[in-house]
């Protein structure tokens, strides 16, 4: 259980990190927070010869609010991100996943950027990031891009990051008025957990109080964070009741993809879906009208 | 490539060589000698290696020291300044805030974090701060008080005091009425003795001792459950650069080894074929870890893949291969036990009911891996540092397997950060650090990974049990009889016995006329299954208990009240031959309910919310040593008839007293493992000197300098090593007297030792100082120095066949009261709160038996609702991992109100009997029927996950759902 004998390189700059992973391309991996890949060496489920570290990258690092919304560095930590002021005034919502993943010391050090960037199917973030309408900052030597949350990840693991790209930064858009977020997540064990199942909801209201859009999107039941259109279909001119958000949440259930393993069956986990996309609508609900933080 | 970093630690600057693949916690502990902070999982699961970096918590096994320069990293060697605790370190010390000690360093860490931040953290800020902090000994509930009472220990004036809680009780302290008190040194809360060194990182467990020239070892376990090894090739490995030695089966001898000496099946390396993933094939000695772990990777074996068996259902089967040929249907162990006339029994009951249970794959996790250091002496004596509960039986074990006497080993067994079973055995790692250090002439150091010790395994068997209960029209017990399967994996291990007392301690609870056991201890191939807390009852128990419940909801008998009709009463002897003499059951059951309100919400709370009952009781030490005979290597015996008595004693004391009389040396073999009995020997052996605990210091590591304990199993060591202790400290006593009585000039007989004096006893006026008689008797004779023995009482137990198991000078009993909350949508269970009663005799130290019962509890309750060993179709262990096989974190763990009644057991050292296993046998039970109460089904298979409860709920929506007319 060491990490196996390995090259570090603290690239001063993102021209410098993408010269390095091209120069190393495939016996590279760059390293953020570590949190998932040092296991991950150590484990023996990856291998690298070259770990390009980023941390020395100012531009990666920081929140900043921008005329349009929050621009969050890909090294923010989850804690920064966590107890970030503007944060906890205006997109609370985030702290629905924000608070529970994993451990302190893990959320200490794992990064925001790492998190979204792994693609990996049980990632807290990603759902919740892609009903707050979030998008990807991507950089390359020819230039920035921005990808919507919504399609930045294509599978398992995958993302549509291509070879010399890196993700910068999350941008949230400032949240409009009569729109809420929210989380939901079942796990096992309430200290240092993986999501068995994860869902995310965003309700915007119309000014008569009725759904004029709405987002769900699955966390660890599918490949990538799956937004349901079927339960946006349901939601979108509804009076937001409990009968609504009950059919939405069968729709949830319905979309899901789970699989089976040591956390749970698939019959169990869609269950779940179901349930925590009740609660993550209702919640939502409630931050759209103002009634809870 | 190496670099050249300053690392700021402690507020010292360290220069240091690192290589980029150096995890921070590697280059502290390895290259800093700072071995405070632990390597409990290496994968950032546990906590133990928890470090302040620029004032947040971290886990410094996920960190790369080669990016750690200009960051101010504090470890637990940094918190207290000039030798002063700070304020959290004390209230650890004095609330019972470490046991074992291995998570304390990190879990001091995360503690230290939050309150630089916020000096008044609420309950929930503490437990989400801890919440990456794993415990398996303190049920968390010590750690919650020290952290929130911590501002009562801040020494600089600013103190605001914090009430205490109400979350014990210790009884009305009616001990030593019957005695010679009142005592001074029993039945206190004192402190641990070690609880300063655990809190400062300064005690060392196995791992963390180093020896010049020293080298490190591996295994390579076989990847498949079931196969032969048709070829090897160690060229590879060998050719590595910085290994010094690959070990296989050619190199060593076929001795067969293992626990009960009918059934020495294992082999240091596997010789005909492997029989579990894991099992041994090869190792590697190497200049370091790294190295070791690479060189095990390069060595190529092929294996012929043979059928897997799983399920002991299975391995019965006619045609089933057999797994070892010498046990046939697969079948290690068959107990067939009938008392009383079981038929008649049903015969005469008014209501009968069957039920089949489940129970679950259960690891000890213990915070600390296993490891073992291992160095010869140049006179042939083999030095071996181990993490172990049970010295002796290393040493008896290792000089059967090197043929060499007992004499020539010498066992230290450094401190254990928790064993509760999965540390009985001699491991591989003793075995194999030994020879290869005999072969090379250096140390050898061997540490299992975390993935490693669930493949080493000796957890809880697995047990499926057909349980069948009779009963009268008042609810009492007509007859019990009982069938299970018990799932040994590959090894006997200490199943022999487990499958014994399966059976055995299910009678010395309630009154049972007619008892029928069958028990069947399977091989499969797993990892064997060994003895671990509460030793193959706690399974029993749940599914008793769970039938007894049903029962008394069929009836319609308050659950408590028939326990109170069965409960058996003192001085019985059971149906199956155990003399319980003290038995304060029935009080257990009236309290727990009383203090739990129990009347007024059992049948009575809101769907959803449940409150369940369930009791359990446990030996007090095993009457009968695990090998027969006196203290001899094995084959050098003449086959050994049984006798019904101890042949030698189970545990012996010295007291050696300074020359000045000022301190007194308690020489044990004792084995602490993190469940206190390092303090609760001194304080028995200072209470019989009569001086406090403050004069006194406890050896009881090292078998060269203590003699010999037969260790820390079957919660044996209060009642018998205290016995010893005790004993020890009265020979010293009985060897002053003349010297005080010339003193005082008084008769021999009047002269009473007490309160660091000697005096002439009715009056306390007339003394004279204790070490002033010392320093008069080595005077006159040299050395003042007693011994004390124990030996268990002749005759324990019947006649038949297995009777031995299950015997005990005393038994204790307790009755644990579960209420949960159920989240009727998801499964998902919530534990409000436990409250427990039990008998533990005379508490010793009631600190330390609180913290026992705390510690049973959360390990009861995490083992009921979410731990599992899974393998897949291949035998491989899914979750070898503290993030996959989940144990409770804080965040978990229920409130727990820890009750003792007044209890005194004459057989029992100032009247003590156990409390550490029988603690953990009601736990399983009380959550399952607070579970059914609350959701109005019975989960009968553990662990009761979330999914079985949905499960269960809709089969019951199914199943009420009236019929739709056509």
């Amino acid at each position: 259980m060491y990490v196996p004998d390995v090259e570090l390189h603290e690239a001063q700059s993102l021209e410098e990190a993408a010269a390095l992973l091209s120069r190393f391309s495939p016996h590279a991996r760059l390293l953020a927070g570590g949190t998932d890949l040092l296991v991950d060496l150590k484990s023996g489920r990856l291998s690298a010869d070259h770990l390009i570290s980023v941390s020395r990258v100012a531009f990666l690092h920081g929140i900043t609010e921008t005329e349009d919304g929050l621009r969050i560095g890909a090294l923010t930590t989850i804690t920064q991100l966590d107890r970030h002021p503007v944060v906890r005034q205006r997109f609370a919502a985030l702290r629905d996943a924000t608070s529970q993943m994993a451990a302190p010391q893990i959320r200490n050090v794992a990064t925001v950027g790492g998190n979204v960037v792994s693609a990996v199917p049980c990632a807290d973030l990603p759902p919740l990031l892609t009903v707050m309408n979030g998008a990807a900052r991507i950089w390359s030597t020819s230039g920035e891009r921005t990808v919507a949350l919504a399609s930045f990840f294509v599978g398992v693991r995958q993302t549509v990051l291509k070879p010399g790209e890196l993700l910068t930064a999350v941008f949230l858009p400032e949240q409009p008025g009569r729109f809420g977020a929210a989380y939901a997540r079942f796990s096992l064990r309430e200290g240092n957990s993986i999501a068995v199942a994860g869902v995310a909801a965003g309700i915007q209201l119309g000014a008569d109080g009725r759904v004029d859009d709405a987002r769900v999107a699955l966390g660890a039941v599918s490949p990538t964070p799956k937004l349901v259109a079927a339960a946006r279909e349901i939601l979108v001119g509804e009076e937001p009741d409990p009968r609504v958000f009950a059919k939405a949440a069968d729709a949830a259930m319905d979309a899901a993809e789970p699989i089976c393993d040591v956390r749970g069956t698939a019959g169990f986990r869609r269950e779940i879906v179901a349930v925590m996309a009740r609660r993550a609508l209702t919640s939502a609900w409630e931050r759209a009208r103002g009634t809870k933080p | 490539m190496i670099v050249s970093r300053n690392l700021l630690i402690n507020g010292q600057t360290y220069p240091v060589a690192v290589d980029p693949s150096d995890t921070l916690l590697d280059v502290v502990r390895d290259r800093i000698g700072l071995t405070g902070t632990k390597k409990g999982c290496n994968v950032g699961d546990c906590g133990a290696c928890t470090v302040i970096v620029d004032g947040q918590a971290m886990n410094a096994c996920l960190l790369l020291a080669v990016q750690m320069e200009g960051k101010a990293i504090t470890t637990i060697e940094g918190l207290a300044k000039d030798g002063a605790l700070t304020p959290v370190q004390k209230a650890f010390v004095h609330e019972g805030g470490t046991q074992c000690g291995f998570c304390t360093p990190g879990m001091l860490m995360s503690a230290t974090a939050l309150l630089e931040e916020n000096r008044d953290p609420t309950i929930h800020e503490i437990k989400n701060a801890l919440s990456g902090n794993l415990c398996r000994c303190t049920g968390y509930a010590g750690i919650l008080r020290a952290v929130s009472r911590c501002e009562n220990y801040r020494g600089d004036g600013t103190c605001t005091k914090k009430a205490d809680s109400d979350h014990n009780d210790s009884g009305k302290g009616k001990v030593g009425l019957t005695n010679a008190g009142p005592w001074t040194s029993v039945g206190v809360s004192i402190p641990r003795v070690d609880a300063v060194d655990k809190v400062t990182g300064r005690i060392q467990y196995t791992a963390d001792i180093s020896l010049s020239n020293m080298v490190y070892g591996k295994i390579l376990g076989s990847p498949i459950a079931h196969g032969r090894v048709k070829r090897m090739d160690t060229s590879k490995a060998e050719a590595l650069k910085g290994v010094l030695w690959v070990l296989t089966s050619r190199d060593v001898t076929d001795t067969q080894y293992g626990v009960s000496p009918a059934r020495y099946d294992e082999h240091i390396f596997a010789r005909d074929k492997v029989r579990h993933v894991g099992d041994e094939v090869a190792a590697v000695a190497a200049i370091d870890e790294k190295t070791a772990e690479k060189a095990v990777s390069l060595i190529e074996v092929e294996y012929e893949e043979l059928p897997v068996l799983l399920d002991p259902f299975e391995a019965v089967a006619d045609g089933a291969p057999l797994i070892h040929e010498r046990y046939k249907r697969n079948i290690n162990t068959h107990v067939d036990q009938v008392f009383g006339d079981v038929e008649g029994g049903f015969a005469r009951a008014h209501y009968v009911r069957e039920e089949t249970f489940t129970g679950n794959s259960i690891y000890q996790c213990p915070l600390e891996p296993h490891a073992t250091l291992a160095t010869w002496d140049s006179d042939g004596t083999l030095v071996l540092y181990t993490s172990t509960q049970v010295p002796h039986y290393v040493q008896y074990m290792m000089a059967h397997i090197l043929h060499m006497p007992l004499g020539k080993i010498r066992v230290i067994r450094p401190a254990v950060g928790g064993g509760f079973g999965g540390k009985a055995e001699t491991t591989p790692l003793d075995i194999c650090a030994a020879i290869f250090s005999r072969k090379l002439g250096r140390p050898v150091k061997m540490i299992y990974s975390r993935e490693e010790m669930f493949h080493h395994g000796r957890g809880r068997h697995k047990q499926h049990m057909k349980f069948k209960l009779g009963v009268d029209r008042e609810g009492k017990i007509t007859a019990f009889k009982s069938e299970i399967y018990l799932d040994g994996g590959a090894y006997s291990s200490f199943g022999v016995a487990t499958a014994y007392y399966a059976g055995s301690v299910i009678p010395t609870l309630y009154d049972i006329p007619a008892y029928k056991y069958d028990g069947y201890r399977v091989m499969t191939n797993k990892p064997a299954c060994g003895a671990m807390r509460g030793h193959g009852v706690p399974q029993p128990r749940f599914a008793f208990e769970c039938l007894l419940n049903m029962i008394a909801d069929d009836l319609g008998i308050d659950p408590v009240e028939i326990r109170l009709r069965n409960a058996i009463h003192p001085d019985t002897k059971t149906i199956n031959e155990m003399d319980v003499g003290s038995c304060e059951f029935r009080a257990t059951l009236e309290a727990a309910a009383a203090k739990s309100n129990w009347p007024q919400k059992y049948g009575k709370l809101p769907k959803g919310k449940g409150i369940g009952i369930a009791s359990g009781g446990f030996v007090s030490g095993a009457g009968y040593c695990i090998y027969r005979g006196q203290v001899q290597l094995s084959h050098e015996k003449p086959r050994e008839p049984f006798v019904k008595k101890s042949i030698f004693p189970h545990a012996n004391a010295i007291v050696k007293i300074s020359e000045d009389g000022m301190a007194a040396i308690l020489l044990i073999g004792a084995a602490e493992i993190g469940q206190g009995s390092d303090t609760v020997l001194t304080q028995m052996c200072a209470e019989s000197l009569g001086i406090p605990v403050s004069r006194m210091r406890i050896r009881s590591e090292d078998s060269d300098i203590s003699p010999l304990d037969l260790g820390s199993y079957s919660s044996r060591v209060t009642l018998m090593a205290g016995h010893a202790v005790s004993r020890a400290g009265v020979a010293v006593v009985d060897k002053m007297k003349p010297y005080a009585a010339d003193l005082l000039g008084c008769a021999e007989t009047q002269v009473v030792a007490g309160n660091a004096r000697m005096y002439v006893q009715g009056d306390e006026s007339k003394s004279i100082p204790w070490e002033e008689v010392a320093r008069k008797y080595f005077n006159a004779n040299g050395p003042l120095v007693g011994t004390g023995c124990y030996k268990p009482p002749d005759g324990l137990g019947g006649d038949y066949k297995g009777a031995t198991v299950g015997t005990s000078p005393a038994y204790s009993f307790g009755t644990a009261i579960c209420e949960v909350s159920v989240d009727l949508e998801t499964g998902k269970v919530k534990l409000d709160r436990f409250t427990d009663y039990h008998d533990c005799g005379t508490p010793i130290n009631p600190m330390a038996v609180h913290g026992q019962v705390e510690g049973a509890v959360a390990m009861g309750a995490s083992e009921a609702l979410l731990e599992d060993v899974v393998f897949d179709e291949k035998g491989r262990i899914v979750n070898p991992n503290l993030h996959g096989y989940l144990i409770m974190t804080i965040k978990d763990a229920p409130e727990i109100f820890s009750g003792l009644v007044d209890s005194y057991e004459p057989r029992g050292p100032f009247g003590a009997k156990e409390i550490g296993e029988g603690s953990t046998l009601p736990v399983l039970g009380a959550v399952a029927h607070a579970i059914a109460h609350a959701t109005g089904v019975w989960i009968k298979d553990l662990p009761i996950t979330p999914e079985k409860i949905l499960q269960a709920l809709r089969q019951k929506e199914q199943v009420t759902e009236p019929v739709p007319a056509r």
